[in-house]
């Protein structure tokens, strides 16, 4: 079958009226989530992983799993519309991926324009969003033929590189950075090893035996962290919302806008396929190569449609990149996408060079409802921009303790444990106090789920090698990764001695 | 940047990447064909970590002094909220997931602002009668709803 064939029959399960409805609730959610300042793309894919879990749960499990995982990716891709409504209106990002969009968005809308900036950016992310679905369909292919030729020497290998890369462009400190991935690495050893069957730091306590569960730290560490830094830091009273006159943009915004939305949508793809650059890198990167090719640099920052257009198709771009290493590999890139991963596990579907084979419904039926949800997002988001706009004057008094609530819901739907929710809490207070002081807490959460798999794959090379550690170099692939890890590690380190800034990811 | 919470935090990473190395020394060696057994992977890394938080303690060393303006924490709501919290995760299960959240909600909407108690009540209630019908009757969820006689 060609992947013409295989995308056809994704379109099959996409449009079965449950998965619509499922893309278009996972597009509305995600909307709302990214339009929200305090809950992220994260934390919201996060929350409703107990959600899906219960809605599908009389489904055949591979059906099951196609729909969980069609709701889930569209609060991931739909958070990424969202966030650009804030940055407009308000002048604060909803999400970190959209803060550069602050720069001229905001002025846009001083000018009475703040319609034509919210509908470019709508335009752009869609294009985008093709952009990169086109991107996945081409490479899906190719990419899980490679990666099923990798032995555990190259999966290890390349999970380091995956963490290196997200350690390598976190927070302000690579020390502190990595103090965060290790950690995680360290926390993701509790419990029963997977090999030996041995239990670990366990200290006879049965709660500890399954390990610690990566939704209540995610939800803790990003959501809860969030709220707290919230309640305790006075909230500075939010401006006045810019009005929405016409929503339309005019011809002479999507003449402006149409090479921006090109650029912004390719590069995006390509940021986003790499692990450790996500979409917040993509929008920056964006920018600065819109200022650059720009006839009229002066203008950015004054209100310059382009300065809206290249970033925010960059950002959608990213999220869609982000999904090609997790579908074909294996590794998630970034803290969202690890959650898709936890999701995809807990249904029993591995990601990776399999899953096209083995569950080709997942996985095709996933890339053929973005294409649909995508869709959705720019009809819903043209008309009902204001609608969405309104979310934004959600009292902080009303919306904080609900976000606490719907926390503790979430972890307790799939733990049914309470110390699952002292341990949410207890990630909450560190999440807070670790983001106050610029530890990076997104590699963490990474490190936590890639930890097991890490070192299964390494023990298992080890066997084969006979304890001989030289298999990680002696194997090409394996070398290569190798190289191009220490690299990410070493270049900013050498640029930063040189003087340099760096641009740093600040993801969640 | 905050050069007590650093120090601090250098030492408690420190102190961690020491407790994994030697509890994992005592973690039997399995029988597994291979000599790299379940402990060498945690012990390596508590070692890097230790070696890091060293080089981060270093690193705090060489902190500018900061500037004292920072703005006045809100303790209180905080030590409210978060007791609350802790609370509710406690009688969760006895008393089930109506009430408690319920109790919890009012109790946190007072704490961010006094008044208008009648909103209160309503966002407080359809909350959370809302989420447990929704989840547990509708969906067919299990939750734990009102307390079990």
């Amino acid at each position: 079958m060609s992947t013409l064939d295989f995308l056809l029959d994704g379109f099959a399960v996409a449009f079965q009226w449950q998965n619509i409805l499922f893309a278009f609730v996972g597009v509305i959610i995600g909307t709302a989530v990214g339009v929200l300042p305090g809950i992220g793309p994260m934390s919201g894919v996060a929350l409703l992983i107990p959600v899906t879990a219960t809605l599908t749960s009389g489904l055949p499990a591979e059906a099951a799993a196609a729909s969980s995982i069609i709701l889930l990716a569209g609060v991931y891709y739909g958070a990424m519309y969202g966030g650009s409504t804030t940055s407009i209106l308000l002048n604060t990002p909803g999400e970190s991926s959209s803060v550069v969009t602050t720069l001229d968005g905001y002025q846009m809308a001083k000018q009475g324009r703040a319609g034509s900036a919210l509908s470019i950016a709508a335009i752009g992310s869609f294009a985008a969003g093709i952009v990169s679905l086109i991107g996945l369909v081409l490479l899906a292919e190719p990419l899980s033929n490679i990666a099923i030729k990798f032995g555990p020497a190259e999966y290890f290998s390349l999970m380091l590189l995956g963490l290196c890369a997200v350690s390598g462009l976190a927070g302000k400190s690579m020390t502190k950075a990595l103090i965060m991935t290790i950690f995680g690495l360290l926390l993701g050893t509790i419990g029963i090893d997977a090999v030996s069957g041995i239990a670990r730091f366990t200290y006879d306590l049965p709660i500890l035996y399954s390990g610690l569960e990566f939704l209540t730290i995610a939800v803790g560490l990003f959501a809860l962290g969030e709220v707290f830094k919230t309640i305790l830091e006075r909230d500075k009273e939010d401006g006045a919302i810019a009005k929405i006159e016409r929503i339309l943009p005019t011809k002479q915004d999507l003449k402006d806008s149409a090479k921006p939305i090109v650029r912004g949508s390719l590069l995006g793809f390509f940021i986003g396929v790499l692990p450790g650059a996500g979409a917040t890198l993509a929008s920056f990167f964006s920018y600065i190569a819109e200022k650059k090719f720009s006839k009229h640099p002066e203008k950015f920052g004054k209100g310059a449609i382009e300065g809206v257009a290249g970033p925010e198709s960059a950002n959608n771009a990213a999220s869609g990149g982000a999904m090609i290493p997790l579908l074909t590999l294996g590794i998630p890139g970034s803290g969202t996408t690890a959650i898709l991963m936890g999701a995809l596990i807990m249904y029993n579907i591995q990601p990776g060079p399999l899953l096209f084979e083995d569950h080709p419904d997942v996985a095709w039926g996933l890339i053929a409802s973005m294409f649909i949800g995508n869709l959705m997002l720019l009809v819903l988001n043209m008309p009902l921009v204001k609608v969405f706009a309104k979310i934004i004057q959600t009292p902080k008094k009303y919306l904080l303790p609900i976000i606490v609530a719907i926390s503790f819901f979430g972890v307790y739907a799939v733990q049914y444990t309470t110390f699952d929710l002292y341990l949410l809490l207890a990630c909450g207070v560190i999440g807070y106090l670790l983001s106050k002081n610029d530890y990076p807490v997104a590699p963490l959460v990474l490190a936590l789920v890639l930890g097991p798999m890490i070192e299964n794959n390494m023990r298992r090379a080890l066997t084969i090698s006979n304890s001989d550690f030289s298999i990680f170099l002696t194997r090409p692939l394996s070398l290569a990764f190798i190289i191009v890890a220490a690299a990410w590690l070493l270049i900013p380190l050498l640029l930063k001695l040189k003087g340099r800034s760096v641009i740093v990811n600040d993801e969640e | 940047m905050s050069k007590t919470f650093d120090r601090f935090a250098s030492i408690a990473f420190l102190l961690i990447g020491l407790l994994f190395v030697i509890e994992s020394r005592s973690i039997s060696v399995s029988s597994y064909g291979s000599t790299v057994g379940p402990n060498i992977f945690p012990m390596a890394l508590g070692a890097i970590l230790i070696l890091l938080s060293i080089r981060l303690l270093f690193e705090t060393t060489k902190y500018k002094p900061e500037d004292g303006s920072k703005e006045p924490l809100q303790y209180m709501k905080f030590i409210i909220i978060f007791v609350s919290a802790a609370v509710y995760a406690a009688v969760l299960e006895p008393l089930g997931y109506v009430i408690s959240t319920f109790i919890f909600l009012m109790i946190a909407f007072q704490t961010m602002e006094r008044g208008k108690w009648i909103s209160t009540i309503i966002i407080a209630g359809v909350f959370s009668f809302g989420v447990y019908y929704f989840f547990a009757e509708f969906l067919g969820g299990s939750l734990p709803g009102f307390p079990q006689f």
